[in-house]
């Protein structure tokens, strides 16, 4: 009894304490999601403001007029600025889809190669991959475009994709290694037990469940392709062939900018991409907690 | 005809004089259309001695041009070639009449030229000058490029351009500005030809000078009143009162702080000089030290500028400028024609403060200093690329045939409608300077400050001195990390050393 009378106030001061803490970290959490969200809203709220609504001082968080123009301008196939926008868009897509295909199909095999294969000169490969990594891409971009000059390709969007796999692939065969490696070989031996030749032991069993590392891999690869400026603005002249990096410059002068338009058009372009982590974000987050429960 | 490959290099060299030969009947032919008697004025029939906003008005509508007849002479209008071109174009954010006149340049263009094919780039200005750099070394560059003011002489030193002189093209010397020829000249060569030139002006809001008890039709004489109105602006006010730059690699950072610089008898090296040689560092003298003085007092000691200065590049005044929050700014002639844009197309409540923008607007001559007035003489000029570094066979001919087109009377009156003023001395005579000066108020006023530009010194290291070194000397006396003396000593420390290749 005695003790019950004891804990009781003990247990209420605990509860507080804990109620207080949970406070604080609400309070912090949503103070990080309106550091993290602000700039997004930001330019939301400034995408829908009039060319002055958007320079008004103070600056107004809600705009006093509403205008929906830039969208209409930027998504209307008929218009000038709409056709070209649209194609930026495209082109980005695709190339980033490519890129993203390319590399996993090239990751995937690299990756489980040096996961369950001992060669001569393994270890050596591995860390060479990383190799091109090491430096900021930039000092690659005069080679590459020689390069890509050689082969015929400048001004064509293969060069981007090329490119864009020297980036990608060598942390995507990287990531992948690792989770190959947490992949009981057992698993794999059981398979081929029971009469799966080696690839349909990968196909069957190490495939499913390298599911997560993959797509990381994926997202990782299409959104470095999908924010990639300084290469396709030296590779492309065109402007069919423009990304949307490249096409957001448009909206820069030497003397002025179109900051609605500009908002506008980065809120689009942000929008595959949030829409992407959304879907895949289970798989993304088991992909990023998967080493944690690995023994 | 004339298509230069790589092949005719290796095998003799030829491609000046090929250039040369076929341009000398030209330059004879050309020289001998005009009438005797302008040639008592330089050829052009303009008296540069009498520069003025009225002298300007005065001259419009007195001369028509035949820019077919003026092309033929150069290459024959029925010739057939292929161009590749790229240039600094309009954008999403460029005013409509931008646009419109750029499509017309091109329909007058292809009538004029049937059977020349033209692949162009319109690039940003943001984007062009890494791209053109790699293209170069890369062998890839186009036939043909319009470039800012700035940007030729790094190509020329580096043996990337054809040599180009307004001869060449069926024009004489005496056509463009001296201060527009000396910043395509390298080495004692003519690299390229002035398509359009540019003087800023200083621009001011009547509202807020009334506001401030100053008189809102008259600008600041001199700079010394500049910084006075400034404060008084913000005394009185509380607005910002000079539109302030000081951001490191940001071209219009000097394309402000110089003129402050030159009147006061400072300078990058010796380019405000009537003869510079390039060679003397000026950026440590007394002068400069006093522009920078002035920066200083305006940034630190008064806070009459924006406190975020040190990173602004120009738009970043402009936009406080449009929302009437910002006093005074040195800006382009295009400013006008920006609001005037903005204005037409505003709607609802924006219509209403459009239109006060446009009204309180007043452009003025740029200050004076006591040793001179200055202002940085900007624009931009076509060049022809090597044929070395060209992607494929430079057609000369096409190439030329573009560019006597483009830096003609007419369309370096009509290109730059909006924005700058006819690179052909001859655009000013013509009716479409005339209709211009009707159209677009203030642009008499930039104009008239044409005599008194001053190109960048014309040297490979011009761009690390103008968009680093100076912007520095900026920060470190603004910010306090240096003296005044010290931040202007170390920037001519650090010219002297890029100058002798340190």
């Amino acid at each position: 009894m005695s003790t019950a009378i004891a804990t009781v106030p003990t247990a209420g001061r605990r509860q507080t304490g804990a109620r207080g803490w949970t406070i604080t970290g609400w309070i912090f959490l949503v103070l990080l999601l309106l550091f993290a969200f602000l700039p997004m809203l930001w330019m939301l709220l400034t995408s829908v403001k009039t060319q002055f609504g958007a320079l008004q001082y103070p600056p107004a968080w809600i705009p006093t007029e509403v205008t929906f123009e830039q969208y209409h301008r930027l998504l209307s196939p008929t218009n000038d600025v709409g056709h070209e926008f649209l194609g930026y868009l495209w082109n980005s897509v695709w190339i980033s889809a490519a890129t993203t295909v390319l590399s996993v199909m090239i990751a995937v095999p690299a990756a489980y190669a040096f996961s369950r294969f001992r060669f001569p000169g393994r270890k050596w490969l591995f860390f060479s991959v990383l190799f091109r990594n090491m430096f900021p891409a930039v000092v690659f971009l005069m080679p590459l475009f020689v390069m890509m000059r050689f082969l015929g390709l400048v001004n064509t969007q293969a060069s981007l994709i090329l490119t864009y796999l020297t980036f990608g692939l060598p942390l995507s065969i990287w990531l992948l290694k690792g989770f190959y490696d947490n992949i009981p070989i057992q698993l794999e031996q059981a398979a081929r037990i029971d009469g799966a030749t080696r690839f349909q032991a990968f196909m069957l069993v190490v495939m499913p469940l390298s599911a997560p590392g993959i797509v990381a891999t994926a997202i990782y690869s299409f959104i470095t392709a999908w924010n990639e400026y300084v290469y396709a603005l030296t590779f492309l002249n065109d402007k069919s062939k423009l990304t949307l990096p490249v096409g957001l410059q448009r909206f820069f002068t030497e003397y002025a900018t179109n900051w609605p338009g500009l908002m506008a058009a980065s809120f689009i372009m942000s929008v595959p991409v949030v829409l992407m982590f959304l879907i895949l974000q289970k798989y993304f987050v088991r992909a990023l907690t998967e080493g944690a429960v690995k023994s | 005809m004339a298509r230069v490959g790589r092949r005719d290099l290796f095998s003799g060299g030829i491609t000046r004089r090929t250039v040369l030969k076929s341009s000398a009947a030209a330059a004879l032919a050309a020289g001998a259309y005009r009438p005797l008697g302008t040639w008592a004025q330089g050829g052009t029939g303009i008296d540069l001695s009498q520069w003025s906003p009225d002298y300007v008005r005065s001259i419009a509508g007195t001369l028509e041009v035949d820019t077919a007849a003026e092309c033929a002479r150069v290459v024959p209008l029925d010739y057939t070639g292929r161009l590749t071109y790229w240039w600094v174009g309009p954008t999403e954010a460029s005013p409509q009449l931008d646009h419109e006149t750029d499509a017309q340049f091109w329909e007058a263009f292809s009538r004029t030229y049937p059977n020349i094919t033209i692949e162009r780039q319109n690039l940003g200005y943001n984007d062009m000058l890494n791209k053109l750099r790699t293209a170069a070394l890369g062998n890839a560059a186009p036939m043909v490029a319009r470039l800012p003011i700035l940007w030729g002489v790094e190509f020329a030193a580096k043996g990337q351009l054809s040599e180009l002189k307004p001869e060449d093209i069926g024009y004489g010397t005496d056509e463009y500005w001296p201060g527009a020829l000396k910043s395509v000249t390298w080495d004692g060569a003519g690299y390229g030809i002035p398509t359009n030139n540019e003087t800023m002006a200083f621009i001011w809001n009547a509202e807020i000078f009334k506001e401030a008890g100053l008189d809102p039709e008259t600008p600041p004489a001199t700079w010394d009143d500049v910084v006075a109105y400034s404060r008084q602006i913000k005394e009185k006010t509380g607005k910002n009162g000079y539109g302030l730059v000081a951001r490191p690699n940001a071209g219009n950072t000097p394309f402000r702080f110089m003129p402050q610089c030159w009147a006061y008898g400072g300078g990058a090296l010796d380019e405000a000089e009537a003869d510079p040689s390039y060679e003397e560092v000026y950026i440590g003298n007394d002068g400069t030290k006093a522009a920078l003085q002035l920066s200083y007092d305006m940034y630190v000691r008064d806070r009459s500028v924006p406190t975020s200065a040190l990173t602004n590049t120009q738009t970043e005044n402009q936009d406080p400028f449009i929302a009437g929050q910002l006093g005074m700014m040195i800006s382009h002639p295009s400013e006008y024609a920006f609001m005037i844009d903005r204005a037409n197309r505003a709607t609802g409540s924006d219509k209403a403060i459009a239109d006060a923008v446009v009204a309180n607007m007043r452009y003025g001559l740029i200050p004076q200093g006591p040793v001179r007035r200055a202002v940085v003489f900007g624009g931009s000029n076509v060049h022809m690329f090597h044929p070395d570094v060209v992607d494929g066979d430079l057609d000369v001919d096409a190439a030329r045939a573009l560019i006597t087109f483009m830096t003609g009377p007419e369309w370096s009156t009509r290109y730059n409608w909006s924005s700058s003023n006819p690179g052909n001395i001859r655009g000013f005579r013509t009716s479409w300077m005339k209709e211009r000066l009707d159209q677009i108020k203030f642009l008499d006023v930039t104009s008239s400050m044409l005599p008194s530009g001053i190109p960048f010194p014309v040297i490979p290291e011009s761009t690390e001195i103008m968009n680093i070194i100076i912007p520095d000397m900026l920060q470190n006396a603004l910010t306090e990390t240096m003296s005044i003396e010290d931040a202007a000593d170390d920037a001519a420390y650090r010219v002297q050393q890029l100058l002798d290749g340190i």
